[in-house]
């Protein structure tokens, strides 16, 4: 059995050696470079591109700007549903008329080399009239702001009104009220974007190396914006060097690369370099939640009444309003309160645009949940453990409908015993053990998050699979992998049910000349829609074969059976043929399976070759997850350090509980910059001030603590074959909040602890310090 | 603009390039000899991507000009690695799932090639000390640091065994 096990990744070998290939690894003959300028201003108007210095420079093929693009161009589309109509705040791949963020593309340049292509950058001249900077969302709603589109800077007004929240409110026994706020923070994965694109001008046909993600839907767009076929251009993932979320949307380099490269006629490649993708990439979070959590004498909790304002930055872009969607949908996490009322506002700034980041509007909404829920128990003089307890969503209530929806899909949690995984994580962290509250001058608290992450989201993913003559199985699978190990997982689920060892399957992704539909990687889903869609192709291969065999032998089919990658007969000591043997007789043309062979007969065999497409199930699979901190704080200097951290989660079924640990971990990793070191910071100008990895923080090899994870199988999923949840983004989910708490409780502070990331400024200050008093 | 001819020993075998002076190593490297393995993550010194030993030391391919490595010998992770199959710190770091997207992979090898070389068992301190400098994005270290730790307990002295048991890695 391969499902389950704890295998090594297939792909690791690869990258152990340096023979990865990741996209400024490919180069092909007769290439070019790109270099993309960028406004340097976050609101001006442009008055004239001068380009003619630059084209002189010796090395430089062309410079391509707004008057070069197609007058009917379209914007970059958003490729999901949102909350009204944001047509107004789409982006086109060059400024027009005006620049809107520091960052945003004015020209390319294209030569022999990127330094030649940098160097002609400085001497091309453009001349702007600088405009006021919007970059606080709450002044860009008032009147005497100035606007970054003329819709003004209101994209969105939405929300939902459940049950009776004004009565429950009335009626309450207790209530808490704050307001918190997350950051603004992104993905960073290590490799920076890039894109090498070759057009073959006599055929129309173009090839792009670099994208990821979604890239048949990525290919479609391009398709359009091009006016060329889909089938016409063939996207192709290299290896990829993160994602988490952020990497493979579509954006304006994904248009302008092939666009030089048509119009060169020659291979174009563009690598962005790393100040250019703190301005460019996605940002994400940047939300302000005020939130009243409101419960009886009993520590039943009545309501949630929440305002939401998030910072969408100058631009909607693919990912529409998903961060603040995500988070009004999910608000109510675990606990079965069934009123509750959200006001979210979506606000344009002059800042770098903003989509997803792994746990979109998740990490968010949990954080603020779970402190107002922190502050509400210190208030009622409850126990914090108990009265989560008090209000978890019981079994017996599953399917459970929050009543919510995002992307036009209802919020609905398809399974989980909540109340059990609560108490196993309660007890295996020692949650009511009691503990030292100081140690050498340090204080030291603990924390909590209760959460429900949901996965597997999206409409459908597909998978081919081929068997060869030899019996080698290749996987050609419809979704992206920027190192979650898909190439084990899926292979581990083919090797099961083909019974073929693990060294004959093979896994491909990430290519539209591959598969002629795939769904992609992104919200935890492709170990439920991948692995689903390899589960449906390989049991079709696998009937294939046995029918085939049934055909060829003149057995019933019931009487074969296939093991150790052979169809073999009831009780006999030899197979009657190895799968490469029935892949041989599939071949079109071959008449080995003909009863009556002729040569007029010619059987329309297709190979033991199966495409499987699956449809996904709105709701996806929702993960029930627990984190548990230990937090030291100095009260003096407000340092912080994490003494230990649990993740507890019921992830249905595992696949590989070795990547499942890598998720998890690597995941509270994430959470934990995004807690205390991450910030994009705008200073008044709208310039970005944390521009570089010297000012922007990760969490590097002593920022780690141990990090235990506790993986529970009670609670497979209904709404796929395998019974799998997705386990990407459980990891960065709670961390905040439970840090919060833990800090929280450790100075014993009925304050502060609300605002990311938690510094030590920040942190002295929940204790009444005046900094610098 | 004017290249200049550099001649080095790289992965023990005497190369000779042509560069510009403004070009760096790692770019060297990878541009003039197709060493693909040494990656560029930031190109200012902080994530220790490109991570490369010259004449010893461990060093940023991206913060050192390639006409400076005149005379110098230097190994990348393909010099690092066996000709087949992977090398003992290479294999422990698959073990413990010490990657993940692999972008940032080559440069911790490197680092522990060097560290491992200067001392075969080092401490967790010590450990820590050398990848302090690495930033990895996907695997929050922990992977890393035990499969470090489980090549220097292998190596006889180190007390902290690592926290991980290793998975069974045996197949169908």
């Amino acid at each position: 059995m391969a499902i389950g096990k704890p295998f090594v990744r297939v792909e690791d070998e690869r990258f152990l050696r340096g023979e990865g290939r990741f996209t400024a690894d490919y180069a092909l003959p007769h290439m070019v470079e790109a270099h993309v300028l960028r406004s340097p201003y976050a609101h001006a108007e442009i008055r004239s591109i001068s380009t003619d210095q630059a084209l002189a420079l010796p090395g430089v093929h062309a410079v391509f700007t707004g008057d070069d693009l197609p007058s009917d161009l379209p914007p970059i589309q958003c490729r999901i549903p949102t909350h009204g109509d944001l047509s107004a705040y789409l982006q086109f791949p060059f400024a027009r008329g005006k620049v809107r963020y520091v960052g945003e593309p004015l020209a390319l340049i294209i030569a022999d080399t990127r330094a030649i292509a940098e160097d002609a950058a400085e001497l091309v001249d453009v001349d702007f009239e600088p405009l006021t900077a919007v970059t606080d969302p709450s002044a860009a709603l008032t009147e005497a702001s100035a606007k970054v589109h003329e819709r003004g800077n209101l994209a969105g007004r939405w929300g939902f009104d459940l049950g009776d929240v004004a009565t429950a409110l009335d009626t309450a026994a207790f209530t808490a009220s704050d307001r918190f706020s997350i950051q603004r923070h992104s993905a960073m994965p290590m490799e920076t974007r890039g894109l090498l694109a070759s057009y073959d001008a006599g055929r129309n046909l173009l090839d792009v190396y670099g994208p990821t993600k979604v890239v048949h839907t990525n290919r479609n767009m391009l398709a359009s914006m091009l006016g060329m076929g889909e089938a016409e251009i063939r996207m192709i993932e290299p290896d990829v060097g993160g994602s988490f979320g952020a990497r493979g949307e579509f954006y304006p380099e994904d248009y302008l690369i092939p666009f030089a490269s048509i119009r060169l006629k020659r291979p174009v490649r563009w690598i962005e370099d790393r100040v250019e993708h703190f301005a460019a990439i996605n940002h994400s979070r940047d939300c302000v939640f005020d939130v009243t959590v409101a419960a009886d004498a009993e520590g039943v909790i009545t309501a949630f009444d929440v305002k939401l304002v998030c910072d969408m930055g100058s631009f909607i872009r693919t990912h529409g309003d998903v961060v603040p969607s995500h988070a009004a949908a999910s608000f109510p996490g675990p606990y079965r309160v069934r009123n509750y009322r959200i006001d979210a506002m979506t606000v344009m700034t002059n800042k770098t645009p903003t989509g997803t980041y792994r746990a979109p509007g998740m990490f968010e909404a949990n954080f603020a949940r779970e402190r107002a829920i922190d502050r509400l128990a210190d208030r009622m003089g409850l126990e914090r453990a108990e009265l989560r307890r008090r209000n978890l969503i019981q079994p017996e209530e599953m399917p459970w409908h929050v009543g919510t929806e995002s992307v036009k899909r209802p919020t609905i949690f398809d399974s989980g015993n909540f109340p059990l995984i609560f108490e196993r994580a309660t007890q295996a962290f020692g949650w009511s053990a009691p503990f030292e509250r100081e140690v050498e001058g340090w204080k030291r608290g603990r924390g909590m998050c209760a959460l429900v992450e949901p996965s597997g989201l999206g409409p459908f993913e597909g998978v081919r699979i081929e068997v060869d003559q030899h019996g080698r199985v290749q996987i050609f699978s419809g979704s992206s992998n920027q190192g979650q190990g898909h190439e084990t997982i899926l292979a581990q689920i083919a090797s099961e049910i083909l019974t073929v060892p693990m060294e004959k399957v093979r896994v491909r992704h990430g290519d539209t000349g591959i598969i002629t539909f795939g769904g992609g990687t992104y919200a935890s889903r492709t170990a439920i829609m991948g692995g689903n869609a390899v589960h449906a192709a390989s049991t079709g291969v696998r009937q294939k074969a046995l029918g085939a065999a049934s055909r060829k032998f003149g057995f019933p089919i019931e009487d074969l059976d296939l093991r150790e990658g052979a169809i073999w007969h009831g009780m006999k000591n030899e197979p009657l043929a190895s799968l490469g043997d029935m892949a041989r007789m599939l071949m079109p043309g071959n008449q080995e399976i003909l009863v009556t062979p002729s040569a007029g007969n010619i059987p329309d065999n297709d190979g033991l070759v199966v495409t499987s497409y699956v449809r996904g199930v709105s709701a996806g699979a929702a993960v029930f997850a627990v984190h548990l901190a230990d937090v030291l704080v100095d009260p003096a200097t407000g340092e912080t350090k994490v003494e230990r951290y649990m993740v507890a989660c019921d992830v249905g079924r595992q696949l590989n509980p070795l990547i499942v640990e890598g998720q998890i971990i690597g995941g509270v990793a994430q959470g934990l910059g995004g807690t205390f070191l991450e910030e994009l910071s705008y200073n008044e100008e709208g310039q970005l001030t944390t521009g570089t990895f010297a000012d922007y923080l990760m969490p590097n090899v002593y920022d780690m603590p141990p990090v235990t994870s506790l993986v529970f199988e009670e609670s497979p999923a209904t709404t796929n074959i395998l019974g799998v949840k997705g386990v990407g983004e459980v990891g960065p989910s709670g961390v905040a909040a439970a840090v919060g708490n833990a800090i929280a409780n450790a100075l014993s502070a009925t304050s502060g602890i609300n605002t990311l990331p938690l510094t030590p400024q920040r942190v002295i200050e929940a204790i009444g310090f005046e900094v610098g008093a | 603009m004017n290249k200049h001819r550099v001649a080095l020993t790289v992965n023990d075998k005497a190369v000779s390039m042509l560069v510009e002076p403004r070009q760096s190593l790692a770019d060297a490297l990878r541009g003039e000899l197709g060493l693909m393995g040494t990656h560029l993550g930031c190109e200012h010194g902080v994530c220790g991507a490109c991570t490369i030993v010259v004449d010893g030391d461990a060093v940023r391919g991206c913060l050192m000009l390639a006409v400076q490595a005149e005379g110098a010998e230097v190994t990348t992770v393909e010099g690092a690695s066996p000709a087949v199959g992977l090398s003992e710190i290479q294999a422990a770091l698959r073990e413990f799932h010490g990657l993940q997207c692999g972008f940032c992979t080559p440069g911790m090898v490197m680092v522990l090639h060097h560290l491992f070389t200067e001392n075969p068992s080092p401490s967790e301190d010590e450990i820590r000390e050398a990848l302090s400098g690495q930033l990895c994005r996907c695997t929050g270290y922990q992977g890393i640091m035990n499969a470090a730790k489980a090549v220097s307990a292998r190596h006889g002295r180190l007390n902290d065994q690592p926290t991980q048991t290793p998975p069974d890695t045996t197949g169908i």
